[in-house]
């Protein structure tokens, strides 16, 4: 019987290690099914918690408990993850239109629907564990159960944050880190002699592994989407794969179209625009959009050096290897974050040409900021130009197109004397304390700059009558975008919406009030894990978002913020689940410690916002998961284990982590700026703090 | 140890378990076989309740309707949207304000703009001049690569506009000396008055008349149109029906008939087909497509094959493949089309205007710009064949 109790742990732990890696290894497919923009992201993490949420509270009513439903229930989820993402990469063929780039509640829909399964099972096995355990007399309390889980769930994120993400690709993944759950259910049926059920099982399994580990199965479960496809790589930072119809290759990354052969036209206005302004280019800085024809384009101006920023190596060592970047002397390949490159290099450029795409995530917002011109400025050499694209229609300059054009230009124009916008493919943005002239073509000429495109055509699409509208239409009251306000995040969400003609305004009022029903109706206890689970993800936000702006995208080191949030539940979790009975005063205590701590933060953004040694960062998120850890056993002691508190527990820390990353991510920051969060979470706190202090249990 | 539950703790059971079976039940609905099809027709629909209260400024009883009661009927294209008071149309233009059809695109375009006409593209029309553009909102179709989508997809009350009444196109044609007027950019048949009555005035002022449109028109309004048409470039987005409903929310077979009714009518058009890579390329339907064209309209209207490049809605589709295009291209002319071109791929072979009869090049561009022109009153200089088209 002991066996069993120590199975059932191992189970609870394999739970947590399995469901941080499919729920990892999820985003990023739903990512590169759907636009990667903020909005994707927290509407998959808010189904996951909320589904998840809604498992557990559906374990709240059953007492009674099968050892053998339950390793059945075990095997199956240690499965379900290669069933899910054969699916999620295959029914969006068949559901959506090919190519097409789904809307808010298409996504929402298919996220719920994909994911429901294994996110109702895990939400559920949780605390079923428990009765299970409890059924069998074995002694293990819901601050345990927190506890172990937490367990796994550390374990998990180390395990694929720092190894599997590097190594294997998704099937893999999920394949290795199920590995516990199903052989601890495999043991179960072994132990109460259901051989038959354990020959169906082995059966069953043998096959998940023979599909897991096939790599060129899981090739072919993306070639709908892609198509004949000649290279696949898993990047920490994305989905790699490049496509071949005929001669031409494409390059996709995390499901978009990235580059594809003879893009004469993009490359030609990117590259000469920019660089035609200057008598004499020696140093240009390329901030992405290497691949192609482009360096070729600056070959034109013969400068001493080429440094091209790319984030992702994999995506650089792809395009060498199919011939997409050329050798040319004095270029230099850096596989860096591109706004950390210009914040610490010694070097000065004559021009920086950053060719990323509209900021719709914070990651590229900081490339669009007051402090990203004021950092590029410094390493401009004089009279050097910067230069950047914005999409736009050239036609008729919507009226959020308007605002987007404005906020870019206004914000720029705070550094630099002239800010040009040139109306080609996209908005060219030429920014340079000199002379800018518009008349391109001529200066080429001048320069005997042959170029394929803009020779022909400047002339008809470039026309002085398109400029002076640009210049016309720019609003110069509008606001600056910022590193902590990120403001044109707002206008590129309104344009997401438009683009797709829908409107968030119906889920959300769905949504708040769903909230206001369950918070009326949990108990004080589970609010206060509510609010706590909420504040957990969205500190956790704001310092991802904080640290990005400082030190750039640092793969590991997110990943390392991210397991360190994990990490600090541990302790707390085992500080709290020494205490005999509830004990209010740590409660309030952990509350004054978790308010303290997000003030902390808001002073720092409000006042200081000074550079802070990394550890800072590290620590802080480690001390705010140990007043969250801390908080769950001494909540669920307070109810009192016969009340079964598990479930209910569990699925309000869910939900208030699933409302906080909507809130927190895709309302407050882009609308208001990082302090509105702030206040935001405060306040949340302060309601949780007052119902404990003041309530009589 | 067992305690009754209650009835608190059952509803929310109840609900939980709603909520569950409704999550996996809803995936297994939409992963039902044949569910899938029915999804993916991109037609629109009709705005119930969405009219202003009366017409505005910018408004003009609709030319082709009928009346069924308070009920009204657009006739002006396949979509023949029934309106009942208050209702506005598929294409967001008309509305039943009363038991009338009133147009709200009238005289306040919201994109004005001089372009080079071959950006239309026409290659056969006064090539080298330019073109004044306009467009109000709206279509009649939801193609889902729009790159005008920011004005086709809207209402004209959702955009700015300029007031330009039909007298002060054609002033405005003169006053930029343009020797032609084109009603582009978003869908010139869901401005249909507004078109009509400045193309009459401007063909009185002695200016040709150029519509770009999506060729989604019934014969009656077309046949009235086409009086003042000079020119048109026509789109024929592909040659399958269902790809007409999945991709843009339309129809072929009436936008075959606006071919045949503009041949019968002597108006000079070219036809465009943007090859979406995927779903335009496919060398059976492009055959197809060039027999059809051959039979009904003779082999001397030029084709466009435009490249595709990801936009508005249809993003995770690569730009169609050079080698593709020039494949199409060889197909069609192997087919006997006398002009086929390539769009978007700059100083590609395919821009230039070859004589069919001896080949050699009759109108050597590059870009918008004209670099050699080898055509005497409408005849090669080499062979004196009369060259389809309009030229000066």
């Amino acid at each position: 019987m002991a066996d069993r109790r120590k199975l059932i742990i191992w189970a609870i732990i394999g739970t947590g290690i399995s469901s941080i890696a499919v729920q990892l290894v999820t985003i990023r497919e739903y990512l590169s099914q759907f636009h990667g923009n903020e909005i994707t992201i927290s509407l998959v993490l808010f189904c996951w918690l909320l589904i998840t949420g809604l498992g557990s509270l559906a374990a709240r009513p059953v007492k009674c408990s099968s050892l053998i439903l339950y390793a059945l229930i075990l095997v199956l989820m240690g499965l379900w993850p290669l069933i899910q993402l054969i699916l999620i990469r295959n029914f969006r063929e068949i559901l959506f239109i090919h190519g097409i780039s789904p809307d808010f509640y298409q996504i929402l829909f298919y996220t719920m629907v994909t994911l429901a399964p294994y996110c109702l099972m895990l939400g559920f096995i949780l605390p079923h564990s428990l009765t299970v355990l409890h059924n069998s007399h074995h002694e293990f309390t819901s601050g345990e159960l927190y506890l172990t889980d937490s367990i796994g769930d550390t374990c998990g994120g180390i395990l694929f944050s720092f190894a599997l993400v590097y190594w294997v690709k998704p099937f893999k993944t999920v394949a290795i880190t199920s590995t516990l759950m199903i052989i601890v259910g495999l043991i179960l049926l072994v132990s109460d002699r259901r051989y038959f059920l354990l020959i169906l099982t082995s059966v069953c399994v043998i096959l998940f592994c023979l599909f897991a580990f096939d790599s060129s199965f899981e090739t072919s479960t993306l070639s709908k989407q892609y198509g004949d496809i000649v290279r696949y790589v898993e990047s920490p930072y994305g989905r790699i794969v490049v496509s071949r119809e005929g001669p031409q290759h494409t390059f996709w990354e995390s499901g978009n179209p990235l580059y594809s052969s003879a893009n004469t036209i993009g490359s030609e206005e990117k590259i000469h625009y920019p660089l035609i302004q200057l008598e004499r280019v020696k140093s240009v800085l390329l901030v992405s959009g290497g691949l192609g024809e482009s360096l070729g384009e600056v070959e034109k101006y013969y400068p001493n050096r080429i440094d091209y920023v790319e984030l992702d190596p994999y995506l650089t060592e792809a395009a060498q290897e199919f011939g997409f970047i050329k050798n040319l002397p004095g270029l230099s390949i850096k596989n860096t974050d591109g706004r950390s490159h210009i914040k610490t290099t010694d070097r000065r450029y004559d021009a920086i040409i950053v060719d990323l795409p509209d900021p719709d995530t914070f990651q590229i917002n900081r490339f669009y900021t007051s402090e990203f011109f004021s950092l590029s400025k410094r390493i401009l050499s004089e009279g050097g130009v910067l230069s950047f694209g914005l999409e736009y229609s050239s036609d008729y300059i919507s009226d959020v197109e308007k605002k987007k054009l404005s906020i870019m230009f206004n914000t720029a124009k705070s550094y630099f004397q002239n800010v040009m916008i040139l109306p080609g493919g996209e908005a060219y943005f030429l920014c340079r304390d000199g002379e800018i002239s518009t008349d391109i073509p001529s200066r080429l000429r001048t320069k005997s700059i042959v170029t394929d495109y803009i020779d022909g055509f400047y002339y008809g699409n470039v026309t002085k009558e398109r400029i002076l509208k640009i210049q016309d239409i720019l609003d110069q009251e509008e606001y600056q975008n910022t590193d902590f306000e990120p403001r044109i995040m707002n206008v590129m969400f309104q344009e997401w919406f438009l683009k797709h003609g829908t409107s968030p305004k119906i889920f959300i009022l769905i949504l708040a009030g769903f909230v206001l029903v369950y918070v009326v109706l949990m108990r004080k206890e589970e609010y206060l894990l509510f609010s706590t689970g909420l504040a957990n993800m969205g500190v956790e936000m704001l310092v991802i978002f904080s640290f990005q702006v400082i030190y750039g995208y640092i793969y590991l080191k997110i990943g390392a913020i991210i397991t360190v949030c994990l990490l600090g539940l541990l302790p707390g979790a085992a500080m709290g689940s020494l205490y005999e009975e509830g004990n209010k005063r740590m409660l309030v205590f952990s509350e004054v410690a978790l308010l303290g701590l997000i003030l902390i933060f808001f002073v720092w953004n409000s006042f200081l916002r000074s550079e802070l040694h990394q550890i800072y960062f590290l620590g802080y998120c480690f001390t705010f998961s140990f007043f969250c850890g801390l908080q769950f056993p001494l909540a669920a002691k307070m109810i009192g284990e016969r009340q079964s508190p598990a479930a209910g527990c569990l699925a309000a820390d869910l939900a208030g982590a699933a409302v906080g990353t909507l809130v927190v991510g895709t309302l407050l920051i882009p609308l208001w700026g990082i302090q509105s969060a702030i206040i935001f979470l405060i306040m949340i706190k302060i309601s949780s703090s007052m119902i404990i202090l003041f309530s009589k249990t | 140890m067992n305690r009754a539950i209650t009835r608190k703790e059952f509803l929310k059971s109840v609900g939980m378990a709603g909520a569950s079976v409704f999550l996996c039940g809803a995936q297994a609905y939409a992963f039902w076989p044949g569910k899938a099809d029915n999804m993916k027709s991109v037609k629109g629909h009709i705005f119930k309740n969405d009219a202003p209260a009366k017409p505005w400024k910018w408004s003009i009883e609709a030319f082709h309707y009928t009346s069924i009661g308070r009920k009204v009927q657009c006739q002006v294209c396949p979509n023949r949207c029934t309106l009942s008071p208050g209702d506005r149309s598929i294409c967001r233009s008309k509305v039943n304000i009363g038991g009338k059809l009133y147009s709200l695109a009238y005289g306040n375009p919201c994109s004005v703009n001089v372009d080079p006409i071959e950006k239309k593209p026409l290659n056969h029309f006064y090539p080298g001049t330019s073109v004044l553009s306009i467009a109000t909102t709206g279509c009649n179709f939801r193609c889902l690569n729009c790159q005008n989508w920011e004005i086709s997809q809207k209402k004209p009350e959702e955009v700015r506009h300029m007031e330009l009444f039909p007298a002060d196109v054609v002033k405005a044609a003169k006053g930029e000396k343009t020797p032609s007027i084109a009603f582009t950019y978003s869908e010139a048949i869901t401005y249909y008055e507004y078109t009509h009555d400045t193309a009459k005035l401007a063909r009185e002022a002695g200016l040709k008349n150029v519509l770009v449109s999506n060729g989604y028109i019934n014969k009656g309004p077309l046949l009235q149109l086409a009086e003042y048409i000079d020119g048109a470039n026509i789109n024929l987005k592909s040659f399958d029906n269902n790809l007409y409903l999945t991709l843009n929310g339309g129809t072929l077979q009436p936008v075959l008939e606006t071919f045949k009714t503009l041949h019968q009518k002597g108006v000079w058009f070219e036809i465009t087909t943007l090859v979406v890579p995927t779903y335009v390329d496919d060398f059976e339907m492009i055959k197809r497509m060039c027999a059809w064209i051959l039979e009904e309209l003779g082999p001397d209207y030029p084709l466009h094959f435009l490249r595709f490049h990801p936009e508005y809605r249809l993003t995770r589709l690569p730009p169609t493949s050079i080698e593709t295009l020039e494949q199409l291209r060889d197909l069609a002319l192997k087919e006997g089309i006398h002009y086929v071109y390539l769009g978007n791929v700059p100083r590609h072979e395919g821009c230039h205007t070859y004589c069919h009869h001896c080949g050699k090049i009759l109108i050597e561009r590059n870009g918008y710009q004209l670099n050699q022109y080898n055509l005497d009153n409408g005849h090669c200089k080499f062979c004196d064949t009369s060259i389809p088209g309009r030229w000066t």
